[in-house]
C-alpha cells in the first residue's frame, strides 16, 4: 500500500529580549531559578501588562522574513485554563488576530524546492518552567513571561526531510534576525509536529497524532520516521490510527503515548482589556523591517556574488550566526576575502574544535586577524611565517607585534632599491650562472635568488626579489 | 466640635494653623473606629498610622492632604498590609507591592489609616457579602449601605476619616453613595491607573472615592489622576487643576435627562426632590434638556452588565489557585488541590459568578452569550455618547429608593430593578465620569442625585455638581453632624 505523509509544524521561540513580554523583569537564560520574577510574572493581584515593544518589532522581523502579511493592529486573547506552571490561570496570546498570517518558505531538499505554508504567526508568553520530582514539582518563574513567538504551518510538508530543514531553517532566520540563539537543546526552539497518513489517493486526511519533546534538530528525522514507520504499519494490519500526543524519548529512539486527544480543550479565548488594540504605524512596521539583520540568505548570495567565494566555504561560514559575524568583520577590514574565508575555516574553527569554544570567545578578534592577513598578501611576511605568528600568539596570548619580536621576525625586504644592490652584488660574484641561465637552465635563476635570500637572512620578499633578478639578468645577457 | 467631623480643606485649614496635628486626627479616628457599629473594618492600620502622623510636624501650606488620614477599600494593593477582597481565598496574603494611588496619596503625605470591607472581590452591590458579613449603613444598621464598597462608604459616613477610596465597576461607588448621603466618584476610564486594584472587570473597573464634598473629590483627583508607566490603559490626557473652576457660573450648561429612566422611578419623594433640584438648575441658567432612549435597550443593561463582568471574572480571578499566594489546601496533585482550594475560598456566589461566566465564554456560547453582550454593549455606548454630543451632562436620581433593608426582596425583572437601579452601569460601559451627590432624606436616610459627563470633562462634571451643592446645602454630611 502506499501512503502520503501530511506533516504540520508548530514552533515556539524564545525570543532574547531584554526583558520579559509583558513586565521590565529582564530576561537571561541560566540565571539563579526565581531571580528574575516581579509582582507581574507571579500575578500578583492588581498587575497589569505591558507589551514589550522589542518583542513586536522582532515578531515583524520574523513575519517579514518568512513572507508574511503583518498586520497594522496588535489584538490580544487571553487563553483561559489552569496549570501550576501558567501564573495567571491564562496566557496573553494572539487568537483572533496573528501579527504575522498568509505567509511561506521554500525549502530545498535534493535540489527540489518544496513550498511549506505558513499559517500564522502570533506573540505570546511564556509559561513558568517545572521541574518533577516524585512527591513534589518545584516551579521557576524565571521563564514565566518571556516572550515567544509561534510559528504555525498548514499541513503542507509531505516528508520528514522538509520538516526537518524547514525547522533548521527557521532556527537560521531567528538567530540571524539575532530574535533569539535558537538553541533547542535549551529549549529557545521547540517544536511540535502533527503528522497523519492517508492512502495515496484519499482526499481525507488520516488520523492525526502529535510528537511533542523533540529536544534537538538531530532527532526531528529520526522522531518523524520513527512514527512515519509507526503508522505505516498499524495501517497495514488494518488498525486504526489513535489520535493521541506522543512524547520522543531520545534513549529508546522511539515516541511514547503521553495522552489521547479526547475533545479538544476549550480555552474560551477573549480579548484582554488591560491591552487596548494597539495601532501600528506604516512607519513603524516599515522601520522594524529595515532594521532588521542580514538573513543568512542575503548573506549566502553576497558571499558567492560579491566575494566569490564557493559554496562549501559559504555553507560553513554561514552554519552559525557567530561565525557568519566574525566573517563580516574581518571583510568589513579587508578585500582579500577567500583568504579570510581560509583562515576561519581551516585555522581557527580546528583550534575552536580542539579547545570546545565559540568564536565569542576566541581569543584573536577580526581586526588582528585581519591586520596579519593584511602582512601576508602584501608580502611583509611569508605564508609560513604568518602562520608561525599566529600559533605563537595563541599559545603565548600575545599581540602581533610581541610575537614577531619573540619570533625575531622581521618584515620581509621589500624595498626596490635594497633587493636590487644585493642582487647586482650576487650577480657580480656568479658570472658561470648568469651564462647558465641564458642558455636556458632555469635551475640557475632559483639558485641566484636562493643566494640573495641567503645574503638578506631571510628577509627579502621572494616574489620582488625574483622579478628584480630577470630583470637584471635580461640586462647582462 | 471635632476636627474628623470637617472636609479635607476645612481640616486643612486647622492643621496649617496647627489647631489640630496629623497624631490627633489619627488617634481620633482610631477611637472611632473602635466604636464603629457597621463592621466596615478589615484591617486598622494603627500602628502604621501613628507611625506615620508622628513624622509629619511641619504642615504643607499648599497641599491639601497633608495629614489626611484616608481608608481604602480592601481589593487596592497595600504593601505589607494584608489584603484579602473580603474574601476567605486571600487568607493572609499580604502585598509586596503598592497601588500607584497609594504612592501617588502617600507622596502628598495623605495617612493610610485603614483596609474597609468590600462584597466579595467587589462582586455585588448589598454590602452584605464579604468574608466578615454584612457592612451596615451608619445612619440605619437595620439596612444596607450599599456596595460593593461598603466599608468605604460607611467609614466616610460615619467621619471616622473624611475620605476613602473606592472602586466602582457598575455602579460600587456611586450607589453606596446615595445610601449613605456621600459625593461618590468614578473618573474616565484611564484617568486614574489601576496598578494595584485587584481586577473584577478591567474594562469597566475604575478607582474612585467617597468624600464629604465635591471640592474634597476635585482635590484627590488632582493629587492621583494621570498616566502611569505601570498601567497601559492610563491615559496620556493632560491632567487638569479640577479644582480651579469649581465656582464658575453653570449659565448655559445643558443637562440631559434620560426620561426612560426616572419614568421607571415609584417613589414620589424622589420624584418631587428631582423636580425641585431641575429647578434650581433652571434658575441658575442652566437648560434641560428630556431626552429618549429605547427601553427595550435600557432593559438590556443589567444582563449586559452581568455577562460581560462575570466572564471576565472567571478569567481574572484564575490566579487565585493556591500555588503562589493566599488560601492553599493541600491536594494529591495540582488540580486536587486547586479544587479544595477554590471551592473552599469562594463563596457560593462567587462560583456562581464564575460558572456563568465561564458558561458565557465557551466556544459554542459565545456568539449567543458574551460576543453579543459586547456588542449590546458598543450599542449603548453609542447611544450614550449621542446625548453626550448635544449635552453637558446626564442628571437622574442615583437609586430608585433610599437605602433598603437587608432582607428586601426586589423583583429582578421589574423595569424599575432592571433600568432605575442599574442604569449608572452606563458610565463604566463607556468609560465616563460620573458622580453622585447627596441632595436629601427620607425618613431619616439620606438619597443622591448622580450626574454623568463626558469622557475628560471632570472639571465640568464637578463645575457643575458644585453648583447644586451650594444651593442644595447638603454638604458635608454625616452621622455626626447631621442636625
Amino acid at each position: 500500500m502506499d501512503f502520503e505523509v501530511t506533516i504540520g509544524l508548530e514552533i515556539h521561540v524564545e525570543m532574547k529580549t531584554k526583558t520579559k513580554m509583558f513586565s521590565a523583569t529582564p530576561v537571561a537564560f541560566g540565571a539563579e531559578p526565581n531571580t528574575l520574577t516581579s509582582p507581574y510574572d507571579l500575578a500578583f493581584p492588581g498587575t497589569l501588562p505591558l507589551p514589550n515593544k522589542q518583542a513586536v518589532i522582532n515578531a515583524i522581523q520574523v513575519s517579514h522574513a518568512l513572507h508574511m502579511k503583518i498586520d497594522h493592529e496588535l489584538h490580544f486573547d487571553r487563553k483561559n485554563y489552569f496549570y501550576s506552571d501558567l501564573p495567571k490561570g491564562y496566557q496573553i496570546t494572539q487568537n483572533r488576530r496573528p501579527i504575522g498570517s498568509d505567509g511561506y518558505l521554500d525549502i530545498e531538499v535534493n535540489r527540489k524546492t518544496n513550498r511549506v505554508e505558513i499559517e500564522r504567526l502570533h506573540l505570546e508568553e511564556d509559561t513558568a518552567k517545572q521541574l518533577h520530582f516524585p512527591n513534589y514539582t518545584l516551579i521557576d518563574y524565571n521563564r514565566a513571561g518571556i516572550p515567544l513567538i509561534e510559528i504555525v504551518t498548514r499541513p503542507c510538508i509531505h516528508s520528514s526531510d522538509v520538516a526537518a530543514k524547514y525547522v533548521e531553517t527557521i532556527r537560521e532566520i531567528v538567530s540571524f534576525l539575532g530574535v533569539s540563539d535558537g538553541k533547542m537543546e535549551e529549549g529557545q526552539l521547540r517544536c511540535d509536529v502533527n503528522i497523519s497518513l492517508r492512502k495515496t489517493g484519499d482526499k481525507q486526511y488520516g488520523t492525526k497524532v502529535e510528537v511533542k519533546n523533540i529536544n534537538s534538530f538531530n532527532y526531528i528525522k529520526i522522531a518523524l520516521e520513527y512514527e512515519i514507520n509507526r503508522q505505516k504499519a498499524l495501517l497495514e494490519k488494518g488498525e486504526a490510527i489513535v489520535q493521541e500526543t506522543r512524547r520522543y524519548d531520545e534513549e529508546h529512539k522511539a515516541t511514547q503515548s503521553m495522552r489521547l486527544k479526547t475533545d479538544s480543550v476549550d480555552y474560551k479565548y477573549f480579548p484582554d482589556a488591560n491591552i487596548p488594540i494597539i495601532k501600528l504605524s506604516d512607519e513603524f512596521v516599515n522601520n522594524a523591517i529595515k532594521s532588521s539583520k542580514e538573513l543568512a540568505s542575503a548573506k549566502r548570495s553576497r558571499y558567492q556574488k560579491e566575494f566569490k567565494l564557493n559554496d562549501y566555504d559559504t555553507g560553513i561560514i554561514l552554519s552559525n550566526i557567530q561565525i557568519a559575524n566574525y566573517f563580516d568583520e574581518c571583510a568589513k577590514l579587508s578585500k582579500h576575502y577567500k583568504s579570510i574565508a581560509n583562515w576561519i575555516i581551516s585555522d581557527i574553527l580546528a583550534i575552536l574544535n580542539k579547545n570546545a569554544l565559540t568564536i565569542d570567545q576566541f581569543e584573536i578578534k577580526p581586526k588582528t586577524l585581519v591586520s596579519l592577513i593584511e602582512e601576508i598578501e602584501s608580502g611583509k611576511i611569508s605564508n609560513k611565517i604568518g602562520r608561525e605568528i599566529f600559533n605563537y600568539m595563541i599559545n603565548n596570548h600575545v599581540d602581533i607585534k610581541t610575537a614577531k619580536e619573540k619570533l625575531n621576525i622581521t618584515n620581509q625586504q621589500s624595498d626596490d632599491k635594497a633587493i636590487r644592490t644585493l642582487v647586482i652584488e650576487v650577480l657580480d660574484n656568479n658570472a658561470q650562472s648568469i651564462k647558465d641561465y641564458h642558455a636556458g637552465k632555469d635551475r640557475a635563476l632559483g639558485f641566484l635568488i636562493g643566494q640573495v635570500m641567503k645574503k638578506s637572512g631571510g628577509k627579502v620578499n621572494p616574489a620582488l626579489t625574483s622579478k628584480i633578478m630577470i630583470e637584471e639578468l635580461n640586462r647582462r645577457k | 466640635m471635632n476636627y474628623l467631623d470637617l472636609t479635607i480643606k476645612e481640616i486643612h485649614e486647622a492643621l496649617v494653623n496647627k489647631k489640630v496635628t496629623p497624631l490627633e486626627l489619627v488617634n481620633e479616628a482610631i477611637k472611632r473606629a473602635k466604636e464603629d457599629k457597621c463592621n466596615a473594618f478589615e484591617y486598622i492600620m494603627e500602628k502604621e498610622a501613628i507611625e506615620m502622623a508622628k513624622t509629619l510636624t511641619e504642615p504643607e501650606k499648599d497641599n491639601l492632604l497633608w495629614g489626611i488620614p484616608f481608608a481604602i477599600k480592601d481589593n487596592i494593593s497595600t504593601k505589607d498590609v494584608p489584603t484579602c477582597a473580603s474574601s476567605d481565598i486571600l487568607k493572609d496574603y499580604v502585598p509586596i507591592y503598592n497601588a500607584t494611588i497609594i504612592d501617588k496619596l502617600l507622596a502628598k503625605k495623605a495617612i493610610p489609616f485603614a483596609k474597609v470591607t468590600l462584597d466579595e472581590l467587589a462582586m455585588g452591590g448589598t454590602g452584605a457579602t464579604g468574608h466578615l458579613g454584612k457592612t451596615t449603613n451608619p445612619y440605619n444598621n437595620e439596612r444596607m449601605v450599599g456596595g460593593s464598597s461598603c466599608g468605604s462608604a460607611a467609614v466616610t459616613a460615619s467621619a471616622i476619616v473624611p475620605f476613602a477610596l473606592g472602586s466602582d465597576t457598575g455602579d460600587s461607588i456611586r450607589k453606596p453613595a446615595s445610601y449613605a448621603g456621600l459625593v461618590g466618584f468614578k473618573p474616565t476610564w484611564g484617568r486614574i491607573s489601576r496598578y494595584g486594584l485587584f481586577p473584577f472587570t478591567p474594562s469597566l473597573d475604575s478607582l474612585g472615592f467617597f468624600t464629604r464634598s465635591v471640592y474634597d473629590s476635585a482635590t484627590i483627583l488632582n493629587a492621583v489622576a494621570g498616566y502611569d508607566m505601570h498601567d497601559f490603559t492610563s491615559s496620556k490626557e493632560k491632567v487638569d487643576d479640577y479644582t480651579s473652576d469649581l465656582d464658575k457660573s453653570i449659565k448655559g450648561v445643558k443637562i440631559a435627562v434620560i426620561k426612560e429612566i426616572l419614568d421607571t422611578i415609584s417613589d414620589t419623594n424622589i420624584q418631587k426632590k428631582f423636580q425641585e433640584t431641575l429647578k434650581i438648575y433652571q434658575d441658575l441658567g442652566a437648560t434641560i434638556n428630556y431626552v429618549s432612549m429605547d427601553r427595550h435597550l435600557l432593559k438590556t443593561l443589567f444582563p449586559t452588565y452581568y455577562i460581560i463582568s462575570c466572564a471576565e471574572a472567571t478569567s481574572n480571578n484564575a490566579n487565585l489557585d493556591g500555588v503562589k499566594f493566599g488560601l492553599n489546601l493541600e491536594g494529591d496533585t495540582f488540580n486536587d488541590s486547586l479544587i479544595k482550594t477554590r471551592s473552599k475560598g469562594f463563596s457560593e456566589r462567587i462560583k456562581r459568578r464564575f460558572v456563568i461566566g465561564s458558561y458565557s465564554l465557551m466556544a459554542e456560547n459565545q456568539n449567543e452569550l458574551y460576543l453579543r453582550a459586547i456588542k449590546n454593549r458598543h450599542k449603548i455606548v453609542d447611544e450614550i455618547n449621542k446625548i453626550l454630543k448635544d449635552n453637558d451632562v446626564i442628571f437622574l436620581p442615583a437609586s430608585p429608593s433610599t437605602a433598603p433593608k437587608f432582607d428586601n426582596k426586589v423583583d429582578q425583572l421589574e423595569d424599575e430593578y432592571l433600568i432605575a437601579d442599574n442604569y449608572m452601569v452606563i458610565a463604566n460601559f463607556a468609560g465616563l465620569p460620573s458622580l453622585t451627590l447627596p441632595v436629601g432624606f427620607i425618613d431619616n436616610l439620606p438619597f443622591g442625585f448622580n450626574l454623568t459627563a463626558g469622557a475628560f470633562k471632570e472639571k465640568k462634571l464637578f463645575n457643575i455638581a458644585k453648583a447644586l451643592e451650594d444651593k442644595s446645602g447638603f454638604y458635608n454630611l454625616s452621622i455626626r453632624t447631621k442636625k
